[in-house]
């Protein structure tokens, strides 16, 4: 019996289950880990347990930010707000999550205040809070630099985007003008 | 006229062409046929796996269940199977985060810092000099010793009045976090009193004025205030139940002395062990129509000699108001001075100093504006003997642009009038290209 004809017996349920589940496959190269491959324990500003893996099967536009911020992030944010927009205009769907920087200071009920303050309230867009270790790790994992200078944390302006599947396949940074032609 | 292998060659070739255009068909269908067997028999292969997986699943809980069943009918002080996996949980829980914590740790040092460069009709810090300046070449250093143990260190490369460049050792602090609540700190820090000296710190970039108020200056920069104190520190944030924010600090170190004119934190410690003694407090709205706000008030006592051996014991109180949004910057001080004489017999003496600093965070930059004002006695030795102790006023306006997110430009034209000492008035157009790295 030729073992390459076993292996592909074996091996077809298992492609065609992919198939059926994950359908075509149009995602770009993998740029970093993907969304499940990240530290998973993160509360929202509900206190709600928010697994990144949770969100595997939608478009899913990643950034750090801090509550305290009053440089970047609120440019940021206006930006994503406008990305928001725009995707409602081409009706497409995307979740819209937001990893605080300083978890000391970015609790769920910091970030409460700041959709509620900022009229950030859809039900998409998710603002996370971590351990320390934890939001490291992801900066690290996804090539968000920042540094503490005292109160203030220092950082560049960054958007991870994941497709349905949890891979990265866009990245944008302050060079980037017109966030939807990236997408 | 057409013969017989006319006839027979015109029947061979319509049963080519017949061949041709069937054959194909044929093995069109039978492939067809074949590949509709195939996914038929790949689907049944599917369904075959899923209910293995299935039956499975369902025997592992069954398994699980009883073996879970079985330890709690062994051990009746023991926790229930649920009890028990929520403690396995939560170690695992407590693993993995220590585990990311040791991930996430810096596997080095990082090099930070800020620099700036200038140039000014008069030099923004001695205006007995003009034109291109170098500012600060600032290292800062945090390195991670640990959950618990925290480290600051910034070195400060800067010119001096000559133009020769010295090294100072701005901030060295070791601390032991408590918790979120309370941070203790020893070693050289910058002293808490007011809004600026905590909050705008030596690397220009993170400021969005060109510099500080004057009197706020860094002791070597013409500040009348001991910005720096070397000793311990007491401070930490207290989050109330509607999302305030209760700030405190309170401190103790070498009592400062004035040497040749400036203010000296004594970093090795005095000769007299007195000590400076001191301490802030504020609160900050996080919620409602004033987030952003935050006010306080603070207090410091400290004895300070200068070269001629006078000894004065200033005491120094005052509050502050911050308005900090993502559209506004307000700044305001005010310092209240009721030192007191020690070694001499001129008694007590009181002088105020203060600034107002409205700032506004537009998308090109964030122009301001400012008013600062020191009425200093000068009849008080603590004045008196430092070279910058006079009484000023100064009104700027100046503007920060940020050419990218790591170097921003900034531009500043003042008019100060000094009021007593000497009097005169003095006109500014300074400019700053400050970066971070």
């Amino acid at each position: 019996m030729n073992p390459r004809a076993g292996r592909f017996r074996c091996g077809m349920p298992l492609a065609l289950a992919l198939l059926v589940v994950g359908g075509p496959s149009t995602a770009a190269p993998a740029a970093g880990p993907g969304l499940g491959q990240l530290p998973q324990k993160w509360l929202d500003d509900e206190r709600r347990e928010t697994p990144l893996a949770g969100l595997v099967g939608r478009r899913v536009v990643l950034t750090m930010a801090y509550v305290d911020c009053h440089r970047i992030c609120p440019t940021t944010i206006a930006r994503l707000e406008r990305l928001q927009q725009q995707l409602d205009a081409r009706g497409e769907p995307a979740e819209f999550v937001v990893v605080g920087y300083d978890p000391k200071n970015d609790t769920p009920a910091a970030w409460h205040r700041f959709r509620a303050s900022r009229r950030l309230q859809r039900s998409n867009w998710h603002f996370l809070s971590g351990s320390t270790g934890d939001t490291s790790l992801l900066a690290r994992q996804l090539g968000f630099g920042f540094w503490k200078y005292d109160d203030h944390v220092v950082h560049d302006l960054r958007v991870v985007v994941f497709d349905a599947h949890g891979v990265v396949t866009r990245q944008i940074g302050p060079d980037n003008r017109d966030w939807l032609a990236v997408l | 006229m057409r013969g017989p292998i006319y006839t027979l060659s015109r029947r061979l070739l319509a049963l080519a062409l017949l061949l041709t255009l069937w054959l194909p068909t044929i093995a069109t269908a039978a492939a067809a046929a074949s590949d509709a067997d195939r996914i038929t028999e790949l689907e049944q292969e599917l369904q075959q796996s899923l209910r293995l997986i299935a039956e499975l699943t369902t025997r592992v809980q069954q398994l699980e269940g009883a073996k879970a069943q079985e330890q709690g009918q062994a051990r009746p002080g023991a926790p229930s199977g649920g009890g028990r996996l929520d403690a396995v949980e939560s170690k695992v829980a407590q693993i993995e985060s220590a585990s990311a914590a040791r991930r996430g740790d810096d596997s080095g040092l990082a090099m930070h810092g800020f620099a700036d460069v200038g140039y000014g009709t008069r030099n923004p810090f001695n205006d007995a000099l003009k034109g291109f300046n170098i500012g600060n070449l600032d290292f800062y250093l945090t390195p991670r010793l640990g959950d618990r143990t925290v480290t600051l260190f910034e070195l400060v490369f800067e010119a001096s009045d000559e133009g020769a460049v010295s090294v100072d050792l701005e901030r060295a602090q070791v601390g032991y976090v408590f918790g979120d609540q309370a941070t203790a700190w020893l070693g050289r820090f910058h002293t808490p009193y007011g809004y600026t000296n905590t909050a705008m710190h030596h690397g220009a970039w993170v400021n969005d004025a060109l510099r500080r108020p004057s009197f706020l200056q860094f002791e070597d920069h013409g500040g009348i205030l001991p910005a720096h104190t070397v000793g311990a520190w007491l401070t930490g944030t207290v989050h109330g139940a509607n999302g305030g924010k209760v700030q405190y600090d309170a401190y103790l170190g070498n009592s400062q002395q004035i040497v040749d004119g400036v203010l000296d934190m004594r970093s090795g410690g005095n000769d007299h062990g007195k000590l400076i003694v001191g301490g802030r407090l504020g609160y900050e709205w996080t919620d409602g129509p004033v987030e952003g706000l935050t006010i306080g008030v603070h207090a410091l006592s400290t004895s300070i000699e200068d070269n001629a051996l006078n000894r004065t014991q200033v005491r120094v109180y005052g509050g502050y108001g911050v308005y900090d949004t993502d559209r506004w910057e307000h700044i305001a001080e005010l310092y209240f001075f009721g030192n007191e004489d020690r070694s001499g017999t001129t008694g007590r003496h009181h002088s105020s100093a203060g600034f107002l600093q409205l700032g506004y965070r537009a998308a090109w930059g964030v122009p301001y504006a400012r008013y600062e004002r020191a009425s200093l006695d000068q009849s008080d030795n603590y004045f008196q003997a430092q070279a910058t102790g006079f009484s000023y006023t100064r009104g700027s306006v100046g503007v920060r642009y940020d050419i990218d997110l790591k170097s921003a430009l900034k531009l500043e034209l003042s008019r100060t009038n000094t009021t007593d000492r000497t009097i005169s008035r003095v006109n500014e157009i300074l400019a700053q290209y400050a970066i971070r790295f």
